[in-house]
């Protein structure tokens, strides 16, 4: 950067800061005050994992293995996370990927390029470049710089294995792999610290903020940036913070963030186990499983960082993207050539508009070889509504409800059942209307009109607004108040990882916010990410040290 | 409305036992060598042909190719369908068979629904030949290449449609297509899929249009002669069929539509199929070139050389399938925008 | 000694062709001159060693159309209809009928009340929780630490969310999908050859172990800096990361020799579960033969002593190709016949699962260990986790112990349970594979009534 504009750009950075000062003394009302959480222990989540390998290594690593999954919890994987460990076949998996790993870093091409120094024939171990290797793979893994002593450790573990397999690059393997494997590494552990400038009161250490703010944006570790604001204590501070979150919304690693959330809150991990009858649906392969996937999160991705619009339009919205392969099962033309993605709009006159007439919604809330009004009734009570569906009673027998001799021929007239039995009723009147209004689309996705014959009926209400057929329930869906305040809750036990009390006012405030805002989720990352609620800490639960150090044995 | 055919086979009416074939199926190459010298020569050759099996394909008088220089040996008469019944239309509008100023003397077939005068010359040259019936390796070779390369496909467009039941005039466009099938576990093509125009310096490479009506779902053409592209048997087939009407059920979107072609067929144009063939499929799928050639001749009974008056084409009749299809226009190609090219990045991560 | 020797020309002739249909000199791992003369012990004198394993499929039986019922305790186990695959197998079999789950008032969470009341001994009270450890961890800590694998968890249905060991709720084991990727696990880098004579202990193993004990004294300062539920998810990583160095341990010493325990050829994952998911039930059927016939090779190699197989899971999404309605589906609006209750297309499926039972334990038996055959020295505990699915039935859910646990059980007995809490068997799964446990289960479910009828 040259000087003039080195100055400039401070003169620029002063002048924003006492523009900052004023509009926040001229807010209107503003963040409510938050107690904090203590500090949490996470589990890095399989895709935070491939991110932040990705980011350290490039992306020409492969990363194979299984994961433990995290259980869902309150709706999130995110918040499983906080509860997730690492099972004695996780740890296996862990060790064989990291050992995976280690061999393609330390291997030609790539270790010319990362290691920071040149490798020779003989074998001198070479205690300067294990050094700077160790620490800047490790500052970046471990999510901030590494003490002397944690470098001295891992040197030695170097040096010993070198010695004892013959060469540098395999004493770097069993370094490396080690670091891999490391709880810090792979727990995101969060430390504060006292106030300097509040006595008695507890901050978030920078680099907890550092890895806060980039797993919620990025959904990764921080990067060198942010790591480097991180140390120059900038964070602490209102505008410092301010400037790394608009620097990491203006990136196009923005997406990686945002599709991480919609894909936890939509439940689309259950893309991996979607299958479906190839007799009875011969068009939905395991490609199409894919690109339905992506269908939706591209969607979603445009529309809320590219076009920045209002979130209750991707109830309605008709523009999505497509390929080859999705045309053929929507039954539209498509130009571009095959696997590539264009842009494309759904016709007036069609039921396609939201996201919930998407085959990822419809197909992936369905059953391998019929529609489930039922599931994916539940699936946006639950997902997009934060509505509880109760669990069905254990005891239900409705075989008797079949009468073989005029069997249903819609899925309206098989539930019905569900409708008028009063033990049924209580819930399925919260789940089947939903879902009703969907049975134009059969189990892959597809439209149809009639089921085994009979003409399917469509019509219904969602909480008091009545529509006639798909097309009307996307408007119903963006009118129900309650997709606003799920989303706000969602994202920000995503961002927070805990559960949220009822009258959690911070949360209320988004909300207004929210709406205030004209529904943009950018504007709510933002808030939450520049809102001191979200770095907002308690101390730690007290233990004895004894019973800490036992623990640790 | 678009539709991509998905099968394509001559249409042939066979019975179980051959009944059409009085004289049994015709004989290959191997039979016909064999029936060439005496049995003391035969045993002096290895039972199992080694080297020798040259001699089947290049057993004219002067060790030509007898399949690429018919004319080189006299083979004994194709045996050629004496059977009642075929597919097809009574194309020269003559129900007897007798020549017309545009056809040649020929017997009629009865049609399946029992029309009279019903002209498919091309069935009585074939249908007795194992190859080229269902249970032959010819025709269900030629679809599955087809089906699994993609290749010789054949797109159905059709335009100024105002209701899809009935319309008397609709235009009807035969394209070929470029692209891939996409198949289903079974191997059968999934409808609705997109394909694009086979283009050639900005034109398609066949674009015959012909008018057309559709009659309660039904769509029949008008007799004009069109080029179809078509691909089997290791060889592209650029075949022009003469008075050619189609037939179409197009009410069947879910299984794939049946349909009709008929017309005429050039003798010569067919021969050169038969010529392109593998040098060993006369005998391993036994059938004569000589004898086919021959007898196409002889059975040619459609468009008279205005110098000779002999006939130059057979009449045909094939049967198709196809699925509905979109067809790409080259106008109406998109670009990848630069929305789709930004989100692409994220998608590329793995 | 004739004798032996004959017999062992046939043991080899009988495994010939075991794997994928092609000729492999496979199998035994203990060669008859290294046993003493009546097969039951290393000639070393140590004995051969007990293995554990459960087998678990979802939806149970049909009651009256799997095992008869009996009035009281005795030999003679009466299998028909479900269960008619398993009536070659009943010599080895001992069936328990009649014990019950009691819930305390708790809901019975379909599908799942049944096997986290009957694995872990405690009833959950939130859906999806796991209270307490399953037992089959218990016995592996007991049993599995001289193996380079503490465990082999396998499912057949492409979802490694289906298998019933966990720790708590947040520590579930993950099951292994796909033959092939076992297959590496089981025979690849990792694998020693047991018949190496100059084994080495390998120098890349060292250095791993030991830049795991380098960093040891900072993961102890780690948990100081923690709050105390946080501590909880970290200790979980602790045991495992101590399961990882015991795994190093074990592969550091020389195994004892198995001159025929060759590697056998991969299996591949063409036509089985692993690369793409299903349920088809055609595929799970395939997987799981592919499984078993490689985990009985991996057992009677010692690679392991502790095993969990889910064949269908608890839900059973089992389906058959261009059918509508899964097998759980079915199981809830199938018509039931009004006289005998009997769903046809579910008990179909009920069926088949005993069949794959049936052929797991052929996989087992086919490999001749001492004077008999590997299932002699194995107590494999086949359960579900309802009895009637229709109605999530958990009383008279059906369990089931397969083998002679190295002659510390008998068999071919009908165990009545009288309403019995269910937890009696896996206390006396557990106090027979020598875990020290007087009581075991929580509430209704505590017990310490060993079933005693089956031992010897």
């Amino acid at each position: 950067m040259t000087q003039p504009v080195a100055k400039l750009r401070f003169a620029f950075f002063v002048t924003v800061l006492m523009a900052a000062a004023m509009t926040l003394s001229a807010c209107g009302p503003g963040e409510p005050k938050t107690s904090g959480a203590p500090p949490d222990v996470r589990r890095l989540t399989e895709e935070q994992y491939r991110n932040i390998i990705a980011d350290v290594f490039g992306s020409a690593v492969v990363v194979s293995g299984r994961f433990d999954m995290p259980v869902r919890t309150e709706g999130l994987l995110a918040v499983g996370a906080r509860e997730a460990t690492v099972t004695a076949g996780g740890m296996r998996q862990f060790d064989e990927t990291a050992r995976a790993l280690a061999t393609q870093v330390l291997s030609e091409p790539l270790l010319n390029f990362l290691l920071p120094c040149a490798l020779s024939n003989q074998m001198p171990f070479d205690e300067v470049c294990a050094s700077s290797f160790i620490g800047q793979v490790g500052r970046l893994l471990f999510r901030r710089p590494l003490t002397d002593e944690e470098i001295g450790v891992r040197v030695a573990i170097a040096r010993q294995a070198s010695e004892s397999l013959g060469r540098f690059e395999d004493g770097l393997h069993i370094a490396l792999s080690n670091m891999l494997v490391d709880p810090q590494f792979l727990f995101v552990t969060e430390r504060i610290e006292p106030d300097a400038k509040v006595p008695g009161q507890l901050l978030l250490e920078s680099y907890s903020i550092a890895s806060r703010l980039s797993f919620l944006l990025w959904n990764s570790g921080p990067d060198d940036a942010l790591l480097a604001a991180a140390q120059a204590g900038v964070l602490h501070d209102k505008n410092g913070l301010e400037a790394q979150v608009e620097r990491m919304l203006a990136s196009p690693r923005l997406e990686t963030g945002v599709r991480a959330f919609f894909g936890d809150m939509l439940k689309f991990s259950d893309f991996k186990f979607l299958e479906k009858d190839t007799e009875i649906y011969p068009v939905f392969g395991a490609a199409a499983v894919k690109d339905a996937r992506e269908q939706t999160l591209r969607t979603i991705a445009y529309h809320v960082i590219d076009e920045d619009a209002d979130y209750r339009d991707l109830f309605t919205t008709r523009k999505t993207f497509m390929t080859r392969a999705l045309g053929q099962i929507y039954r539209v033309q498509v130009t571009a050539p095959n696997g590539v993605w264009v842009p494309f709009e759904f016709p007036a006159d069609e039921f396609r508009g939201g996201i919930q007439s998407h085959l990822g919604f419809l197909a992936l809330h369905s059953h391998p070889g019929r529609s489930s009004p039922t599931l994916r009734g539940k699936a946006i009570r639950n997902t997009l509504l934060c509505q509880e569906v109760p669990d069905p009673p254990p005891d239900v027998d409705f075989t008797g409800f079949n009468n073989p001799d005029s069997p249903s021929k819609t899925a309206r007239q098989r539930l019905d059942a569900h409708s008028t039995s009063p033990a049924c009723a209580g819930c399925h009147r919260i789940t089947d209307p939903i879902g009703l209004a969907l049975e134009n689309f059969d189990g892959a996705g597809q439209f149809r009109t009639a089921e085994n014959g009979e003409v399917i009926d469509v019509s219904g209400d969602l909480d008091g607004i009545a529509f006639n057929d798909a097309s009307g329930f996307g408007p119903a869906l963006r009118a129900n108040p309650a997709i606003n305040s799920c989303l706000v809750d969602r994202l920000y036990a995503y961002a927070s990882g805990h559960k949220l009390g009822p009258k959690d006012a911070f949360v209320g405030y988004l909300e207004e916010r929210f709406a205030a805002d004209g529904y943009r989720v950018k504007s709510l990352f933002k808030r939450i990410a520049t809102s001191e609620a979200f770095y907002a800490v308690s101390a730690v639960s007290p233990a004895t040290s004894a019973a800490a150090a036992a623990a640790g044995q | 409305m678009g539709f991509v055919m998905t099968m394509w086979n001559t249409a042939m009416h066979e019975t179980p036992f051959m009944d059409e074939c009085p004289q049994g199926p015709t004989p290959g190459n191997y039979e016909l060598w064999e029936a060439s010298i005496s049995p003391e020569k035969r045993r002096s050759y290895p039972e199992v042909l080694g080297t020798q099996m040259r001699w089947l394909t290049f057993r004219g008088r002067k060790g030509e190719d007898v399949c690429e220089q018919p004319m080189s040996i006299q083979d004994p008469p194709l045996t050629i369908v004496e059977g009642k019944y075929s597919y097809g239309i009574d194309l020269d509008g003559n129900s007897d068979g007798t020549a017309t100023p545009k056809s040649c003397a020929h017997r009629t077939f009865t049609g399946m629904n029992g029309e009279a005068g019903v002209d498919n010359q091309m069935y009585r040259l074939l249908g007795c030949i194992q190859a080229w019936r269902s249970t032959g390796h010819l025709e269900t070779n030629a679809n599955s290449q087809r089906r699994t390369g993609g290749l010789g496909m054949i797109l159905v467009e059709i335009t100024g449609v105002d209701d899809i039941r009935n319309d008397d005039d609709v235009k009807v466009t035969f394209y070929r297509g470029i692209g891939s099938f996409n198949l289903d576990s079974k191997n059968n093509v999934l409808p609705f899929g997109s394909y694009d125009i086979d283009i050639e310096n900005g034109k398609p490479r066949y674009d015959d249009t012909v008018d057309g009506r559709i009659s309660n779902g039904v769509l029949t053409t008008q007799p004009a002669d069109v080029r179809l592209p078509l691909y089997g048997n290791y060889q592209y087939l650029n075949q022009l069929i003469r008075d050619m009407r189609l037939e179409l059920n197009t009410t069947e979107s879910e299984k794939p539509a049946k349909g009709m072609v008929y017309g005429y067929y050039a003798v010569e144009q067919f021969y050169d199929y038969v010529r392109g063939l593998l040098s060993n499929f006369p005998m391993r799928h036994k059938y004569s070139c000589p004898a086919i050639y021959v007898a196409a001749h002889e059975l040619a009974d459609g468009h008279p050389d205005p110098d000779t008056g002999k006939c130059t084409t057979l009449s045909s009749a094939f049967k198709f399938e196809a699925v509905r299809a979109f067809i790409n226009h080259p106008s109406k190609v998109d670009a990848v925008n630069e929305a789709g090219r930004k989100t692409s990045l994220a998608a590329n991560r793995p | 000694m004739a004798f032996y020797h004959a017999k062992s020309t046939h043991r080899r002739a009988v495994l010939r062709g075991m794997l994928a249909g092609s000729a492999v000199t496979v199998a035994l791992p203990f060669l008859d001159s290294m046993l003493n003369n009546s097969g039951t012990a290393l000639a070393a004198g140590k004995p051969l060693p007990v293995r554990f394993g459960t087998w678990f499929w979802g939806l149970g039986h049909t009651p009256g159309y799997a095992v008869s019922d009996k009035a009281t305790t005795g030999p003679g186990i009466t299998f028909s209809g479900e269960c008619e695959a398993l009536k070659r197998h009943a010599g080895i079999i001992n069936y328990f009928g009649k014990f019950n789950l009691p819930l305390d008032g708790r809901s019975n969470y379909p599908h799942t009340s049944g096997w986290v009341a009957s694995r872990t001994g405690v009833v959950p009270d939130k859906n999806n929780d796991v209270p307490a450890a399953t037992f089959d961890l218990l016995i592996a800590d007991e049993v599995g630490n001289q193996t380079r694998l503490k465990t082999i968890d396998l499912t057949c249905t492409g979802n490694p969310d289906h298998m019933y060991s966990a720790r708590s709720t947040h520590t579930k084991t993950a099951g292994e999908i796909s033959p092939a990727v076992l297959y590496q696990r089981l025979f690849g880098a990792d694998f020693v050859d047991p018949n190496k004579a100059d084994f080495k202990p390998d120098p890349r193993i060292m250095a791993r172990k030991s830049a795991l004990s380098a960093v040891a004294e900072e993961r102890k300062k780690l948990m100081q800096v923690v709050g105390a539920s946080d501590r909880i998810q970290l200790d979980g990583y602790f045991t495992s990361i101590r399961e990882l160095e015991n795994q190093l341990d074990v592969q550091l010493q020389k195994p004892e020799p198995n001159k025929a325990c060759t590697v056998p050829p991969s299996p591949g994952d063409k036509g089985v579960v692993g690369a793409v998911t299903g349920v088809e039930i055609g595929r799970v059927e395939a997987t799981h033969d592919t499984f078993a016939r490689l985990l009985a090779m991996a057992v009677a190699c010692n690679q392991t002593h502790v095993f969990n197989v889910v064949f269908s899971d608890s839900f059973s999404g089992l389906r058959r190709q261009g059918e509508t309605l899964t097998h759980h589906s079915l199981s809830h609006e199938e018509r039931a016949d009004a006289k005998t209750g009997l769903q046809p297309q579910t008990s179909w499926f009920n069926m088949r699962s005993m069949e794959a039972l049936a052929r797991f334990i052929d996989a087992f038996s086919a490999i001749r260990e001492g004077d008999g055959t590997l299932l002699d020295n194995v107590l494999l505990l086949a359960a579900s986790e309802t009895s009637l699915a229709r109605t999530h039935s958990i009383d008279g859910v059906p369990f089931m112990t397969v083998g002679r646990a190295g002659g510390r059980i008998k068999t071919g007995l009908h165990v009545v349970g009288n309403g019995d809490p269910a937890t009696r068997v896996g206390l006396t799964a557990m106090q027979i594979m020598g875990v020290s446990v007087e009581s075991w289960g929580a509430g209704s479910l505590k017990t310490s009534k060993t079933i005693t009828d089956i031992l010897t």
